[in-house]
């Protein structure tokens, strides 16, 4: 068992964003997130990321209790995320980027920086050649001086998938990435993610493009209102009539 | 070669280099995106602390200069800890006040002389000559005294400066460095990538706050005296506005604002009355036509693409 929730409530305020949601993500699984705008889907991520903690319920990975750790130490113990808003260093180089990703998995301080230390320089050259076997697995070209900022849409995201990857994950939490691309971009953004998957990491997905959760996941939670709505295989979710409702509504008797 | 060794401008380089060093301290802190105006507070603390160590306690000065740095960089350690959990105008607030009780302080205690000031500090130039003259170098062709110890000075300055443009640039192609860059740009999407934004926040905090607190060891051995208002808030505003002229996406930003600013006045001696006007009337002009600074990245890019070859930052 990699990921668990344990009954996870949120509040802000008087409102409740999310209330008892239990779930469990296995090793290799790709898991997909889906629910109506608004249904708390990110604030999930936010969770389990440590950017703020639940009102309620505990989230472990692989054993160890998530509750109260700041999202750098949830990030080391190889969980990564990827922004439903992109959230890219806008005015750094794409490779810039991705490197800034390897941070935790490296070492050199200010003293080896200042010395270029062999051992700093060993560092630095395997982080460069790492960051560009990423920029390459995404499709992103290299050779750009220009600042990730001025990349195209689809890029942008598939860089975001870079960066999340070059902390090293065993599990990465994908907000939305199909969003805002074509229907090719899609197809290689599934790609993209199986081959993820091939990598022997595990994936939760929030999508709303239900072509492509439809295709890529092995299994689906449903969320409505905050609310846990359903959990199961894809034909299964297809077929189930809360979720049919929750998408389409009811049909007046 | 009188002309170019005249005394006053050499003590107007003398004071151009010292802001440079100024306006490097608050490139470190800006370039985490902490806006701190702290940074006259921290070099008073280094100002006052070297000049004790060497009226009073006969230290030597290449001993005493960083030893007031580490003073100020240990004393922003204790109130960055609390303070860097507020951010943008919030933290400005904060650090100002903190300048302020800094210069009270020093105001009200014995060992600083109060209002007084310490005087009588012994001048970086009579410090460097007497040393040389202990190996038989009292003076070098046809230079005065003054001319001597003025230039060495000059060298030694000249030197920190560079070394510390060395160090920033350095720093900003390592993995620290792009921490700091990760943080200004999105500082909660740097702490999901696995950055301790805290530690590196108090890094640059510490090290901007060391750089200054040199400075004003520095500047305390060359004018004599220091008095805590040397320190006040009209200090942090001019080391701030060295940023705001220069930019300080760039290290070579602030000191460019260092080198025009002080240079100005000298400029406009003749125009004295109006000075603080131009200068505001500058600032608001930079704020309107080019927030960036004069130098951004923008900028480099440019001339590099216009003269078809590298310029190294």
């Amino acid at each position: 068992m990699t990921l668990v929730l344990d009954q996870v409530s949120k509040s802000f305020g008087g409102l409740a964003a999310l209330s008892d949601i239990s779930f469990k993500v296995n090793d290799g699984e790709i898991i997909g997130i889906i629910g109506p705008n608004g249904a708390g889907k990110t604030t999930l991520f936010n969770l389990i990321t440590g950017i703020f903690p639940p009102s309620e319920g505990k989230i472990s990975y692989h054993g160890k209790n998530l509750l109260g750790l700041r999202p750098y130490k949830v990030t080391a113990l190889g969980l990564a995320r990827t922004f439903q808003n992109i959230r890219l260093f806008g005015h750094m180089s794409p490779l810039d980027n991705v490197m800034v990703g390897a941070h935790c998995r490296t070492k050199a301080g200010v003293w080896r920086g200042l010395w270029r230390t062999p051992a700093q320089r060993k560092e630095e050259k395997s982080t460069r050649e790492r960051a560009q076997a990423l920029l390459q697995l995404v499709g992103i070209e290299n050779d750009t001086d220009s600042p990730a900022g001025s990349l195209p849409y689809g890029q942008q995201r598939r860089l975001e998938i870079a960066r999340a990857l070059a902390t090293e994950p065993q599990l990465i939490l994908l907000d939305e990435p199909a969003a805002g691309m074509n229907e090719s971009e899609t197809e290689d953004l599934r790609l993209l993610i199986k081959k993820i998957q091939m990598m022997g990491k595990t994936v939760v997905l929030i999508e709303h493009d239900m072509n492509l959760v439809m295709n890529v996941c092995d299994r689906l939670v449903v969320i409505n209102f905050g609310q846990k709505i359903a959990e199961g295989t894809p034909a299964e979710i297809q077929k189930n009539p809360l979720v049919i409702e929750a998408y389409l509504g009811r049909e007046e008797a | 070669m009188d002309i170019i060794l005249n005394q006053y401008y050499l003590q107007i380089v003398i004071f151009v280099l010292v802001n440079a060093i100024l306006g490097v301290s608050i490139y470190m802190t800006l370039s985490t995106g902490q806006l701190s105006l702290g940074n006259a507070g921290f070099m008073s603390i280094g100002a006052y602390t070297c000049a004790i160590l060497t009226v009073k306690a006969g230290f030597p000065v290449y001993l005493a200069i960083p030893i007031g740095g580490a003073a100020a960089s240990f004393i922003s350690l204790i109130i960055g800890y609390p303070a860097l959990r507020l951010t943008g105008i919030y933290l400005a607030i904060a650090t100002l006040g903190f300048g302020e009780v800094v210069r009270v302080i020093i105001l009200n205690l014995k060992i600083t002389n109060g209002a007084l000031g310490i005087s009588g500090i012994p001048t970086l130039g009579t410090k460097i000559s007497k040393m040389l003259s202990s190996f038989g170098l009292s003076r070098f062709g046809g230079l005065t005294a003054q001319q001597t110890s003025n230039l060495l000075v000059l060298v030694v300055l000249i030197f920190i400066l560079a070394f510390l443009v060395f160090f920033c640039t350095r720093l900003n192609r390592s993995r620290v460095g792009r921490a700091f860059a990760s943080i200004k740009a999105d500082e909660s999407a740097a702490e999901a990538m696995g950055i301790n934004t805290t530690y590196y926040k108090l890094l640059a905090f510490a090290l901007g706050a060391f750089i200054a607190g040199m400075a004003g060891g520095l500047s305390a051995h060359l004018t004599f005296f220091i008095g805590p208002k040397d320190f006040a808030y009209h200090r942090t505003v001019e080391i701030l506005s060295f940023a705001v002229l220069g930019g300080s996406d760039l290290i070579i930003g602030p000191i460019v604002g260092a080198l025009l600013l002080t240079m100005l006045p000298e400029l406009l001696r003749s125009a004295s009355e109006y000075r603080l006007m131009i200068y505001g009337a500058l600032m608001v002009i930079m704020m309107a036509f080019r927030p960036q600074g004069l130098i951004s990245e923008e900028t480099v890019r440019f001339w590099k693409r216009k003269l078809g070859r590298r310029i190294k930052q």
